[in-house]
């Protein structure tokens, strides 16, 4: 004859606690007894317990008591009854099914070895969902049901005789004999929330009992507090630490020793291996209460000693009972492989689920235009984005067709693309530089960048090169036309923005004249206008990506900076009252870079004059200082690549249009200001005899967003029919017609320039053969009645190589002794050389006579050969290429770690990493509905380029 | 301003009224168009000088260093027989004339300065045969060692030709000699690929390499290292000899300065390296003026081949020059014949004009050295074909102070004949150092050495080359963008 007592315990659980007590007091097999405990509840609860179970039959105790504590305090004041007593242990939030009772007994009855047994759990919400059946725990200490998430409950997991042999069950609904509990002690009060469960079904176990799920009796079980419906007043931490800690707390205590030695090396190694996840995951609060966790529990041995001394009889005995039903070992490799598979589907790296605190992952609504239920061709060949790039690259491909010559790419501001990934690691990496005459300048940063995209081009630079430059027009196109998606929703307007932006004035001239860097920037630009738009909307993780964007671009212009800096202070003061948080993220936006950068533009602001230059070779022929007042204004920066100023005169025909229409005045208009900002600043930067692309590319930018913005009106037109469709046409004819003839022109003139792709090494084959150790070429063109010269280090310049400076004593001393060889005035201008490592001179053909002469006249300069294509001198005797200084550079080393350090940071910050989307906010006991979407509400603000 | 903003044409005034302004600051601001400013070119002092005399024994060596070079002190000339033991002559006075008579047998002689005495270093040697198969009077222009060197002249057939190599560098030479004859360049294996050891030199006969050449044009290049060469020529007795100078580099325009104003023969050689027949024009520029010459207006060259023809009619017993221009580059050159029963023969080339002077070693024979019998004299030719030029004149004798310079104007298209007489108490011999003065255009010229013997005049020329003193300094820039073409 069984004599059941249910105890409930209710702390602040009001919301559901009625509904519990109904549930215990309705069961079909009637309780012999009720208790309930109520821990200091503020909500009422404490009341609701008396009026359902009488006043004698509460107790109230302290906000800080356990559910432990408090199962131990009613058991202590509860007479013994006759019979086989049990206890029913219920959580405030734990309502059981009516039949439940009767299932747990009649289970009880059939398996009399059994001293613990569980209700199946379902969730309180979704009543079909499955929670638990009986938990079990790996050997480092993880939770796991043995469920999916979000599994239903069809009676699948059922035992063959309603139950299930399981290591422990939950004390929501633990159905336990008082016996076995005053045997084992009960609860232990160390462990106040989360894993007490475990502890105790464990020692059951060990001491020979069976724990039993019973399938058949059925709880609705809220999780309130793992979910964190509720405060947790039993501890200050939070719960997800201290489940942490319990679990590691109950592994440790309940192991025997060997295994014990093996499990705490696992959990170091785990918990670290975790927390790394965690904080790529940016979840640095859990990687936090990960490694907290361990600490706290390693960290105290006495608290740890003194509960396994309690442990020990029986323990090594009864472990082979226990250890059969860990989680079987294969079981974290296919939660690896599993949270692998789930990443590269777009969910979090780290998944929860499985943990007490589990969340399913809101599902995200975001960049899924493309995805629809048809096969991936069907959707490539449909979305017009694709066939926009494929006649991109046909276009490109057409007018560069010249540049595929075979031979290394250069000209311009490009040195002739040699070397690879590692090199330039090397060049960005070293303290001094063995290029030139030696350098002991911190290579420019955009070498990183360049070396990050070489080694993503499998080590090949030329490769990453030419498809960053040659294939800037698709690029841009294909970026245009993804990053306007938000913004923009007329389909044939964001074609025609994104064919007029990759072909504009800017973008040939970029090719053309060889700059890489600005090709990179072109391509950003309009990432740029689609972050700046998430980025006045607050959006945090959009302003590390923003910010790391705008370092790239930055590395390569500074006068990104400026233009971005400008127009985000501007934004700042027209958005910063709106949103909340626009001011941060502005602030992350624009001081990543400069963090980022931080050695390298102060040097930039040192010589402000730096601030206009790019990447690359500064060759002033690259720029026309004369250029027109209407070819700035028609976004053309002049130089060469570039085509007639009438071309773009569509494009500003119709962003002059677009002011004339009723709505959108406020998009045109700021779209017009960026424009005009930008041609004024494209005027000041021109004046200065640079190259205006970066400042007339923005400008293009802000003319382009307002007016396509504003192009779905031309439907409305078209609708109206009469005069008015005739104009619709027109508008469409004159916007196309920019796109159209720059293609036109581009094809037609070719896209070559100074930029060519028939180059040979500038260094010969012989010079570069005979410079085992570095010896120097000295290698002299004259061009326009001057004589360039350059120091090569027995090989081609790798790109940056250009920015190093050398000390200018020897820079002049080495100028000297140039011309006086170049004058063929002999003397001791080659050993002057020759003391700088100068072991061949070179002149690329057709070599000046008047220069060979000289050269021929010089006693200590033997010619090697001299033919079309050049000469080749080599200094006669033995030259020492000087000796690089010993010793490192300490600050550079530092510098270089926490600038990895940091891009890492930025890197983890802006990617799209686990959307867990916990409620921070939701602690209170109001219901919780549906998530909030993470999507914001749309709002014109938001459509605003800035 | 909002209310303009909302206003659509307000909105549109103000876009265009911004427009406006920019187009406005743009046109305004907009630079003149800058004018070219040519790189300034800066001339510094030659520092080094080393040249070698092929063949000075039994004759007379001289060296100079001229006036005018920079100020600095310090530096001096050596002058050493190649693999000699001790130098023969140290030099360190600047402007004054070094001469000296060489024993015969003598190997070939170095002459190299340094510092001071570099800027303008010149040094010749000059012999005096009076009967013999080698009876006349030769002088050349000790060579600096080059890569590349030109020689017109009769061919091994017509004369016993030796050409000169020697090696005062520190590396070897790697020699390569291409004849172009009458009938086409001769191949010859021999010429090619012989190595001249550094300090060694050695005498090629010609004929060895192309025995039938009536008239040759000989390039002698190295594929590595430095060479200086020269080349005797020897018509046989009563004929003449002489050392041919280096002409100009191919070219399709020639100046062929140095015609005597002294009767005798005059033979063009002509010759044109490269792979097209060719039409030479030939213009003389003489005393009174510049003009074609009568039925001689041109010269037809066969690709790769020399050609001759004799100008006796046309520009014998006149000083002067002859330009000649042709559609391909040629290299060319002339035979001068003195009068009498033993002819003596000299030879000039194409030169290059002497843009920063001219130092000629051996500018004439002093009043005291009477060791010949005959009447002695030095001239200068000197010819502005193009534009007009003036020229300053100074003889450096062997002893006492430099003469004052003496101007020349030279009207454009018209030669000069100059006669040098030795300053007083000037020694044995005198040097001359040409300038012209800034402003004028190019200058061309050559010193005739002559003298009368009872047999026939003897002859010799040479033509002048521009002075080592000044080397024009290019402005350089250190530009890593000279990688790209």
């Amino acid at each position: 004859m069984h004599s059941v007592t249910a105890i409930v315990v209710a702390h602040d659980g009001a919301r559901w606690l009625k509904e519990t007590l109904e549930a215990v007091l309705r069961q079909s097999r009637p309780l012999d007894r009720v208790a309930g405990v109520d821990n200091g509840s503020r909500d009422g609860s404490g009341r609701i317990l008396t009026e359902a179970f009488g006043p004698s039959s509460v107790l109230s105790m302290s906000r800080s008591t356990g559910f432990g504590e408090a199962v131990h305090e009613v058991v202590r004041r509860l007479p013994r009854a006759s019979g086989q007593e049990w206890l029913w242990l219920l959580h405030d939030d734990c309502a059981p099914d009516a039949h439940a009772l009767r299932a747990l007994l009649h289970a009880a009855d059939q398996n009399p070895k059994a001293a613990i047994l569980g209700p199946k759990l379902r969730d309180w919400l979704d009543r079909r969902v499955l929670l638990e059946i009986g938990v079990t725990v790996g050997r480092s200490g993880r939770r796991d049901t043995g469920l999916e998430p979000r599994e239903y409950d069809q009676g699948q997991h059922d035992g063959t005789h309603g139950v299930l042999d399981v290591l422990s069950v939950s004390t929501a609904g633990m159905l336990i004999r008082r016996d076995v509990w005053e045997e084992l002690a009960g609860l232990d009060p160390r462990l106040p929330l989360f894993r007490d469960d475990l502890d105790l079904c464990w020692r059951a176990r060990v001491a020979g009992h069976r724990v039993l799920n019973v399938t058949d009796a059925v709880a609705w079980h809220a999780e309130a507090a793992s979910r964190r419906r509720r405060r947790i007043a039993a501890s200050d931490d939070h719960p997800r630490r201290i489940d942490r800690r319990n679990a590691l707390f109950v592994v440790m205590a309940n192991l025997p020793f060997w295994a014990l030695v093996r499990s705490v090396f696992r959990n170091i190694t785990g918990s670290l291996v975790r927390t790394v996840l965690f904080v790529l995951a940016k979840q640095p609060a859990n990687a936090l209460d990960e490694i907290a966790a361990l600490g706290s529990v390693l960290g105290h041995p006495g608290r740890l000693f003194k509960a396994r001394k309690e442990r020990k009889k029986g323990r090594k005995q009864g472990y082979p009972a226990v250890a059969r039903l860990f989680t079987p070992p294969g079981a974290t490799w296919r939660r690896l492989a599993d949270m692998i598979q789930r990443y590269l589907a777009g969910e979090g790296p780290v998944d929860s689920a499985g943990r007490h605190h589990a969340a399913a992952a809101s599902s995200e609504d975001e960049g899924d235009e493309l995805l629809t239920d048809s096969g991936l061709f069907q959707r490539m060949s449909s979305s017009p984005g694709v066939w926009l790039c494929v006649l991109l690259l046909a276009v490109t491909v057409a007018a560069e067709w010249s540049l595929f010559a075979g031979g290394l790419l250069g000209g311009g501001a490009l040195v002739p693309v040699t070397g690879g990934a590692s090199d330039l690691w090397r060049l960005y990496v070293e303290n001094h530089h063995s290029a030139g005459l030696g350098s002991d300048t911190w290579a420019p940063p955009y070498v990183a960048v360049l070396a990050a995209l070489s080694t993503i081009f499998f080590g090949k630079t030329w490769l990453a090169v030419s498809v960053l430059l040659l294939g800037c027009v698709p690029l841009a196109g294909l970026s245009a036309y993804v990053a306007t998606r938000r913004m923009i929703t007329y389909t044939p307007a964001r074609v025609w923005l994104a064919a007029t932006y990759a072909l504009l004035p800017v973008a040939t001239g970029v090719v053309a004249s060889g700059r890489v860097g600005t090709a990179l920037v072109f391509v950003l630009i309009p990432v740029y206008a689609a972050l700046a738009t998430r980025v006045v909307a607050g959006s945090r993780r959009a302003a590390w990506g923003f910010g790391l964007l705008l370092a790239i671009g930055t590395a390569f212009a500074p006068l990104v900076y400026v233009v971005v800096a400008i127009l985000g202070g501007l934004a700042a003061v027209s958005f910063g009252g709106i949103r909340r948080g626009v001011g941060v993220s502005l602030a992350i936006g624009l001081g990543t870079p400069i963090v980022l950068l931080f050695p390298w533009l102060a040097e930039i602001v040192r010589e402000p004059r730096r601030i206009l230059l790019e990447s690359g070779l500064a060759d002033p022929s690259l720029a026309d200082p004369r250029l027109g007042a209407d070819a700035l204004l028609m976004l053309n920066p002049g130089g060469p690549g570039t085509p007639p100023v009438w071309v773009t005169a569509g494009l500003v025909a119709v962003a002059l249009g677009a002011l004339l229409l009723r709505r959108h005045q406020t998009v045109v208009a700021i779209g017009w200001g960026v424009t005009l900002f930008g041609v004024l600043l494209a005027v000041v930067v021109s004046r200065l005899a640079e190259w205006p692309g970066v400042p007339l590319a923005f400008a293009a930018t802000g003319l382009l967003v307002a007016t396509a913005l504003t192009a779905h009106r031309i439907t409305e037109f078209r609708a109206a029919g009469g005069p008015r469709r005739a104009g619709a046409l027109l508008i469409v004819i004159v916007a196309f017609a920019t796109p159209l003839a720059a293609a036109g022109l581009w094809i037609v003139g070719g896209a070559g320039g100074p930029l060519r792709g028939d180059l040979r090494d500038p260094v010969p084959p012989l010079s570069a053969a005979w410079s085992p150790n570095g010896e120097r070429t000295l290698l002299m063109r004259p061009e326009g009645g001057r004589l360039a010269y350059t120091l090569l280090s027995g090989r081609a310049p790798f790109i940056g190589e250009s920015d190093l400076r050398a000390p200018a004593a020897d820079t002049a001393r080495v100028g000297t002794a140039v011309a006086g060889l170049a004058s063929g005035r002999g003397g001791g201008d080659v050993q002057i050389l020759a003391a700088y490592g100068v072991q061949f001179v070179t002149v690329p053909g057709p070599v000046d006579v008047a220069l060979q002469r000289s050269l021929d006249s010089e006693p200590a300069l033997v010619r090697v050969s001299l033919s079309e294509t050049g000469g080749l001198w080599r200094v006669a005797g033995t030259v020492t290429v000087p000796k690089p200084p010993s010793g490192g550079d300490g600050w550079h080393r530092t510098w270089l770690w926490a600038q990895a350090a940091l891009v890492a940071l930025v890197l983890v910050l802006a990617s799209p990493g686990a959307r867990t989307a916990e409620q921070q906010e939701d602690y209170g006991d109001a219901p919780a509905p549906a998530r909030p979407s993470r999507r914001r509400p749309k709002n014109p603000e938001e459509q605003v380029p800035a | 301003m909002k209310g303009l903003i909302e206003n659509r044409f307000g909105l549109l005034a103000l876009v265009l009224l911004a427009l406006g302004a920019l187009y406005g600051v743009a046109f305004v601001s907009r630079p003149a168009p800058a004018a070219q400013k040519p790189a300034q070119q800066v001339k510094v002092a030659v520092e080094s000088v080393s040249m070698v005399c092929p063949d000075p024994g039994g004759g007379r060596m001289t060296a100079v260093t001229p006036l005018g070079g920079p100020s600095g002190q310090g530096g001096a000339a050596t002058v050493a027989e190649m693999k000699g033991a001790k130098p023969l002559a140290t030099l360190d006075h600047v402007g004054t004339l070094w001469r000296q008579d060489v024993p015969v047998r003598t190997r070939p002689v170095t002459v190299a300065g340094m510092g001071a005495m570099a800027a303008g270093l010149e040094a010749a040697q000059t012999t005096q045969v009076t009967s013999g198969a080698q009876r006349g009077l030769s002088g050349v222009r000790c060579v600096e060692p080059g890569a590349e060197a030109w020689f017109v002249g009769p061919g091994p057939a017509a004369a016993d030709v030796t050409l000169h190599l020697a090696n005062s560098d520190e590396a070897p030479a790697y020699v390569g000699i291409m004849i172009y004859a009458g009938e086409g360049p001769v191949l010859a294996d021999r010429g090619n690929g012989m190595v001249v050891k550094p300090g060694e030199y050695r005498e090629v006969k010609l004929r060895e390499l192309a025995p039938s050449p009536l008239v040759m044009a000989v390039q002698v290049s190295t594929s590595g290292g430095r060479v200086a060469a020269a080349i005797r020529a020897s018509l046989g007795e009563g004929k003449g000899v002489d050392w041919l100078p280096v002409s100009a580099p191919p070219s399709t325009r020639v100046v062929v300065p140095g015609l005597p104003g002294s009767a005798g023969q005059r033979e063009l050689y002509v010759a044109t390296p490269g792979e097209r027949d060719t039409v030479v024009q030939v213009k003389a520029v003489l005393k009174d003026g510049s003009y074609a010459l009568k039925n001689k207006e041109s010269v037809e060259v066969p690709a790769g081949s020399t050609t001759t023809i004799d100008l006796t009619t046309g520009v014998g017993g006149q000083p002067g020059a002859l330009v000649l221009t042709s559609g391909e580059p040629i290299v060319a050159g002339m035979r001068m014949t003195g009068t009498g029963d033993m002819r003596d023969a000299a030879f000039t080339a194409g030169a290059v004009p002497i843009d920063l002077g001219s130092v000629v070693a051996d500018g004439g024979p002093g009043k005291k050295s009477a060791k010949g019998s005959g009447k002695r004299e030095s001239r200068l030719v000197l010819s502005a074909p193009f534009t007009a030029a003036t020229v300053r004149i100074q003889l450096l004798p062997q002893r006492g102070t430099p003469a004052e310079p003496v101007e020349v104007t030279l009207p454009a298209a018209r030669s000069k004949e100059i006669k040098l007489t030795p300053p007083a108490g000037a020694g044995s011999g005198f040097a001359v150092h040409i300038v012209p003065v800034a402003g004028s255009g190019p200058v061309y010229g050559a010193r005739v050495l002559s003298e009368d013997t009872p047999q026939g005049v003897l002859l010799t020329t040479q033509p002048l080359a521009p002075a080592r003193t000044w080397a024009i300094v290019p402005a350089t820039v250190d530009s890593p963008g000279a990688v790209l073409p």
